[in-house]
């Protein structure tokens, strides 16, 4: 039986460069064997008992004709077979300087507008170009990668993809001359089917037949993908199921691409032509311009600082150019902590670099609050690359200590509009990142079904809050850009993070020192959802709407962390704590008149968990139109506070109505709880992040809050110690 | 070829690989292949900001050429379909080409302008044209012995 069981050779045709030598698998070549033999065999098959009569009896071309078509097939099958299909050699180890701990698992690319992400492969040590994937059976990195295709037993990339979808359509056409012609015959040998040369036919017209409908739904699909521009690893992950495709130029030109295009060069396995030019000091240098002199004095012979702060600025204007209307970043890291050492390798010159981070910021631990796991907090250098090939996992987002920030969870999946990076690397970590991560624990688990639509080609935040880990990095990025100009550099080259900025509407206003007034409702909110430590409660049923809620608590997050110990985050929280209450107290008399004059009608909206709600939420409705519902929930019966809590108590513990304002009523319950003192309602109100949590959260302290806010209004007056649960959990006692 | 003397003045100078900067590629257009142009702060002090721009866009010229869909292009495929790909054991392909373009190119900028800079340029191909890697060289004063890979690249090309 001639065959091309050398096609058992395999389609490794790669040099030496590209991986390791590889035990032999005699199973990879089962697929292989089976079509050669089956296509060889069957036609030939047909061209000895078929052909002759069809020449004689049909025409002579019919002959010629399948045997054209048969050799193109053939010849497809073969290159599909033994062409490289665009592996990439190895990175040398020169290319990864950078330390595995700190740098991060994904960059993102900007293509046509459109963010994509670069995941590093720990196999080849780079990080994958757009478009490639690595192939575990050829354990190759492969450029354009479309699958692997087992009855080729070879990759199908940038180089072969042609030939594997002209394999296809000519195994399709051959299939169908074959069978078409074979039908003809037993047509017209009715009457001779005992004899050898129908049966042969016969038997030959089974096996096509056979073959035809997945050959034929196969290359049906392949032309899907070419008109489409997409490819099969793009298909079928749903890269592209909600979004734009960055990488087809229209229809016919896609068509053309893949027939017409030039046959791309192999990467691996070439003749590498010997360097001969000698380098050789003295080294001519080029004159230094008058900026640079003068920079050299200033800056005390510490010349990395000026380098490093032109090209961040150069770099800043190309990502401020591409982020199109990022309002200017503030002032980078470097400028204060000059003379560090800049990160000099092949990743820290991607595009989506940030600013060195001072090794006092990549080297902080993350906050870890007690919900969270404390061994991914403590370990987070470990976690970016180290493992990185298949465990992608929510920890190492928030546990990046590095720079550059990373939505982490999907592996190979989606494509997200989010280019963000942090500048601050872990710093701001803290209850952000746990936060973030708890968020992003369940996004991401909703944010996995919905992977395809996370590529974005809309700003959305229905895509950030599905991207699970995307908007922790979100959170995260916001909490660090939307603090007062901290260490947090970088403009952000996503469309996304900017749509975000643009749908929120606060950002900017929250400041440090606007946090530290209570009068101001964002960050009365904030500092509500800082002080709570998030609970992974899963989001899923989050609905989009949400996620315009999330930003802004998450805002708030920034201040603490941002310069900031745990411990001194703790004591701030304190001394928030005391102020708010001593706000509160001082103005617990003509507020609550204004309460009371505004509760009555607030309380009309009816079955509403009655949340008892300090003035800032009052003050919401001015900034957050959103929060506008939570805030007109039945204010509590502050009016009630004389009769404590029979009225609130009865008052339903229905349901919070929206979701969406359940976590920032949620929110908001849990720090007026603290406000309130009532730390037995914390608990309950920790998890007030997630809709479900917020929903739990404004059920729960009903009963006890209003007991709380009873104490809270009648207690002000005789002061003493309350005690207040602050971030982390820990309890402290303020006197009042 | 004369022969060297290791005088007690004259030592000799050698250079020796301090420093790889790698420029990434930009894929701001697409898969096409195409290298960033943002002059990297390394080379600030090694040479011109108009050279070494020059010489990327030159390359990012040559590859688009290489990459063009054009007519060329067009016949080569029909011509290797004709003859069932046997075509590729004559032919060298356009790409391919263009590829020695780009090589002889390299070779030329690293002998005029790059090495007596204290730099090199590795032809991109060479890491699956995923980077330009410039290799940055310091003088490490003068010493008898030749470190480095750069100095032992052949005096013959002297």
């Amino acid at each position: 039986m001639p065959g091309f069981s050398s096609g058992g050779l395999g389609g490794e045709v790669g040099g030496p460069a590209s991986s390791s030598p590889r035990r032999f698998h005699p199973s990879r070549y089962v697929p292989v064997s089976a079509t050669t033999t089956f296509l060889v065999a069957s036609t030939t098959h047909f061209f000895c008992f078929t052909c002759p009569w069809l020449s004689e009896h049909v025409s002579s071309v019919v002959p010629i004709y399948n045997a054209v078509v048969f050799l193109f097939t053939l010849a497809n099958f073969c290159m599909a077979t033994f062409m490289d299909p665009g592996v990439f050699p190895r990175a040398e180890e020169d290319e990864d300087k950078e330390d595995d701990f700190r740098a991060p698992l994904y960059k993102t690319v900007d293509i046509k507008g459109i963010q994509v992400r670069m995941k590093w492969c720990s196999s080849c040590r780079f990080y994958r170009p757009p478009r490639c994937s690595h192939c575990s059976v050829c354990d190759n990195c492969v450029e354009d990668f479309d699958h692997h295709c087992p009855w080729v037993n070879n990759c199908i990339g940038r180089r072969n993809y042609r030939h594997f979808f002209l394999f296809l359509l000519s195994l399709t056409i051959h299939i169908m001359g074959v069978f078409g012609f074979g039908l003809l015959y037993v047509l017209h040998h009715q009457h001779q089917l005992d004899r050898v040369h129908s049966a042969v036919t016969m038997a030959t017209m089974c096996v096509a037949g056979l073959f035809f409908i997945p050959v034929a739904g196969l290359t049906g699909f392949h032309m899907v993908l070419v008109v489409r521009g997409r490819t099969t690893n793009e298909q079928v992950t749903g890269k592209f199921r909600g979004g734009v495709n960055p990488f087809t130029n229209g229809c016919l030109k896609n068509i053309s691409h893949v027939l017409c295009s030039a046959q791309a060069p192999r990467y691996v396995g070439r003749w590498r032509g010997m360097q001969t030019a000698e380098v050789q000091p003295p080294f001519l240098r080029p004159p230094l311009s008058e900026a640079q002199l003068e920079a050299k004095v200033l800056d005390n012979g510490i010349q990395n600082d000026c380098h490093s702060t032109r090209s961040k600025s150069s770099l800043e204007q190309m990502e401020s150019q591409s982020a199109d209307a990022e309002p200017p970043p503030p002032p980078k890291p470097e400028l204060r902590y000059p003379g560090l050492p800049r990160a000099d390798t092949e990743e820290s010159s991607l595009l989506s670099d940030g600013p060195p981070t001072p090794s006092m910021y990549k080297y902080r631990p993350a906050y870890s609050s007690p919900q969270m796991n404390h061994t991914a907090l403590t370990h987070p250098n470990k976690m970016i690359r180290g493992d990185s090939l298949d465990s992608p996992s929510i920890l190492q987002l928030s546990c990046q200590p590095s720079y550059r920030s990373e939505p982490s969870t999907l592996d190979g999946g989606s494509i997200i509009g989010v280019g963000v990076r942090r500048g601050g690397g872990e710093r701001g970590e803290g209850p952000g990142g746990t936060s973030g991560m708890g968020f992003g624990v369940s996004g991401g688990i909703s944010g996995y079904s919905l992977g395809g639509r996370s590529y974005t080609s809309y700003p959305s935040s229905l895509v950030l809050s599905t991207g699970g880990s995307l908007s922790s990095s979100m959170r995260s990025a916001h909490t660090h850009h939307n603090t007062l100009g901290t260490l947090q550099s970088e403009g952000t080259t996503d469309t996304s993070y900017k749509s975000l900025a643009n749908q929120t509407p606060r950002n900017g206003s929250l400041s440090y020192d606007s946090l530290l007034t209570p009068s101001e409702s964002p960050e009365f909110e904030s500092a509500a959802h800082e002080l709570s430590p998030q609970k992974p409660h899963a989001p899923t049923a989050f609905p989009p709407a949400t996620t315009f809620s999330l930003p802004a608590p998450g805002v708030g997050d920034a201040p603490l962390q941002g310069y900031t110990s745990p411990f001194l985050s703790a004591q701030m929280a304190q001394q928030r704590e005391g102020q708010l209450l001593q706000g509160s107290a001082s103005f617990s008399s003509p507020h609550r008149a204004y309460l009371r004059a505004i509760s009555p009608p607030l309380l009309t909206p009816p079955p509403h968990a009655a949340h008892p709600e300090t003035p800032h939420l009052l003050h919401q409705d001015t900034r957050h139109p959103h929060l506008r519902a939570s805030s007109s929930r039945p204010l509590p019966p502050v009016s009630e506070q004389p009769s404590p809590s029979s009225p609130c108590a009865r008052s339903p513990d229905t349901p919070v109505s929206p979701p969406p304002r359940g976590p920032s009523l949620g929110q908001s319950l849990s720090y007026t709880r603290e406000a309130g003192l009532q730390h037995k309602a914390w608990p309950m109100g920790g998890g007030g992040l997630s809709g479900g949590g917020g929903i739990g959260g404004t059920q729960a302290p009903q009963s006890t809050f209003r007991p709380g806010l009873a104490n809270h209004s009648t207690s002000k007056p005789g002061g003493g110690v309350k005690k207040v649960t602050g971030v982390g959990g820990t309890t402290y006692e303020i006197s009042v | 070829m004369a022969t060297e003397f290791h005088n007690l003045q004259e030592l000799r100078h050698s250079a020796s690989l301090a420093n790889k900067v790698f420029l990434q590629r930009d894929y701001s257009e697409g898969t096409t292949c195409r290298f960033q142009t943002k002059f990297p702060s390394e080379l600030e002090s090694r040479i011109e900001r108009t050279l070494f721009e020059d010489t990327v866009k030159t390359l990012n010229n040559y590859y688009a050429e290489a990459e063009k869909m054009g007519g060329q292009s067009y016949l080569e495929g029909c011509l290797a379909c004709a003859t069932a790909y046997l075509i590729f054991l004559c032919m060298e392909t356009r790409y391919e080409k263009v590829l020695k373009k780009i090589g002889r190119y390299i070779q030329e900028q690293n002998e005029k302008i790059y090495a007596p800079r204290g730099l090199l340029i590795t032809d991109p191909i060479e890491r699956g044209m995923r980077v330009i890697e410039i290799s940055i060289y310091e003088d490490r004063g003068s010493s008898g012995s030749c470190s480095g890979s750069s100095s032992t690249s052949g005096s013959s090309a002297r």
